[in-house]
């Protein structure tokens, strides 16, 4: 229970430092998508109907900050927590080459869905451009942050599944 | 049996999801008391944020400011007394200025617009979308479709309004589109926002009569026959103006005045353009030249995103 709470925190204040902090700083041309990374880690981690919680609340986030169809986002999401959380059995703690693989295809994955739907539709079809300025700098800046975040996560997650255990058992 | 469970769950939601985006594509405005509930709780955790990360950014670039002001102040100083000489001269200029503009009854100056001051707190991170989020909603009289300028150029429109937020799209966004018209001959063009041109600093600028005087160099303003955007407001200068191949229309690009990057507050114009219009601004509207060129650029004008999939 204690561990959904400080997993959903962490979610809002990954959401406001990607849409508060990265922005400003002048010399970031791409900046990593917190909010992709914070999704695939907790669904490979917890598995599928967690990953599924995790997804929707964060496609619920960005839907409510851009003003497109509603619920356009919370797809996706949704739909990456779901598949994320399928491979949970391969989940094996210091095991860091698989999750760096899942983000970027979750990577390709999120911003081919958002060029199909919102770019291509509209007869945008120099998909090179928006591959090389676009897409290949946020998945490249997104894997460096996975590699310390997803880290993190594991670490924050003994801590705290310890403490939850301890806690059950004292009742 | 857990898996089954799961998948049902999945299931649910897709189409809970997809029924949501059919309905909003229709009709957005049922979820604003949603979005308001939720500005409630995200805004002071954004805004708090946002405080701090500016907060080291500015006091890093301050640093490295006061060295080059030092140098600057010199050679400003000389250049002030340049200026008081020319200034003299320029009110002259604004003095006659003030009697053509009576006589052209061209008075469309920004100051005739009410406007409140606002901060951006949120920028999309990624590089799909532009829009952005000010720290004003309805609570301080902001509505759904008001204009947003800052550095005396047009930045955007409001989408999007919660009780102490809203939602604005730039105009460098992708479905962005403007009706404008050339300052000095009046003739119309449609300003859109495009991804790839902005890469270099541009908007695209089309829909140009091709008998149309617009040269590069030209001041490019919103159009008075703008259905959202009130007249007037500059947006930037033409560049490249040419004639497209089916020799009906010219094309080009436009060097817009508002630097994207580095815009942290704006103006939002509390007068709507709807508005405007029905207090009887309409017999000065059918007399300016660019009402007679085109008549088919405000059906083309969108700020939908589902419009934007016809252009």
């Amino acid at each position: 229970m204690r561990r959904t709470a400080v997993n959903f925190a962490f979610m809002i204040l990954a959401f406001a430092v990607q849409n508060s902090i990265f922005p400003c700083i002048p010399f970031l041309s791409a900046a990593p998508n917190l909010l992709l990374i914070l999704v695939f880690s907790y669904g490979f981690i917890y598995g599928q109907r967690s990953g599924m919680l995790y997804g929707f609340a964060a496609g619920l986030l960005m839907d409510l900050f851009y003003s497109g169809p509603f619920g356009f986002f919370t797809f996706a999401f949704l739909w990456m927590g779901y598949l994320n959380g399928s491979l949970s059995r391969y989940y094996y703690e210091n095991y860091i080459t698989l999750p760096l693989m899942l983000c970027t295809i979750n990577e390709l994955a999120y911003n081919l869905y958002i060029y199909f739907f919102r770019f291509f539709i509209r007869g945008k079809t120099d998909f090179i451009f928006y591959f090389k300025t676009i897409l290949l700098p946020e998945i490249i800046i997104t894997l460096l942050f996975t590699l310390f975040l997803y880290r993190f996560f594991l670490w924050y997650n003994r801590k705290l599944e310890a403490f939850d255990s301890k806690h059950t058992l004292k009742k | 049996m857990n898996s089954k469970g799961n998948k049902i769950v999945l299931a649910f939601l897709s189409i809970l999801c997809i029924v949501m985006i059919a309905v909003t594509t229709l009709k957005d405005d049922w979820l604003s008391p949603l979005r308001t509930t939720v500005g409630y709780i995200l805004m002071p955790v954004e805004s708090g944020v946002n405080r701090v990360g500016k907060a080291l950014y500015n006091h890093i670039q301050n640093r490295e400011k006061l060295n080059s002001a030092l140098e600057d102040n010199k050679a400003l100083q000389e250049q002030i007394s340049n200026l008081v000489t020319e200034n003299t001269r320029l009110q002259e200029d604004s003095l006659e200025l003030a009697r053509l503009r009576k006589l052209y009854a061209l008075n469309q100056e920004y100051g005739q617009y009410h406007m409140t001051g606002a901060r951006i707190i949120a920028k999309d991170s990624g590089n799909w979308f532009k829009v952005f989020r000010i720290d004003k909603g309805s609570a301080d009289g902001i509505r759904v479709d008001m204009n947003v300028i800052a550095d005396g150029g047009l930045v955007g429109i409001v989408t999007d309004v919660g009780a102490n937020y809203a939602t604005v799209r730039s105009v460098i966004d992708d479905i962005s589109r403007v009706s404008a018209m050339a300052m000095q001959s009046g003739d119309t063009c449609i300003v859109s926002g495009d991804l790839q041109m902005y890469r270099e600093g541009k908007l695209k600028i089309d829909d140009i009569n091709a008998n149309a005087d617009i040269k590069d160099g030209d001041k490019i303003v919103t159009g008075s026959i703008s259905s959202k955007y009130v007249p007037g407001i500059l947006i930037g200068y033409a560049k490249d103006i040419q004639v497209d191949s089916s020799r009906q229309t010219k094309s080009g690009s436009l060097i817009p005045v508002v630097d994207f990057g580095t815009i942290q507050e704006v103006l939002v114009i509390t007068d709507l353009k709807s508005e405007i219009r029905e207090s009887g601004s309409a017999s000065a509207e059918s007399s300016s030249p660019a009402a007679e060129t085109s008549s088919s650029a405000p059906a083309q004008e969108s700020t939908a995103p589902g419009d934007a999939n016809k252009p």
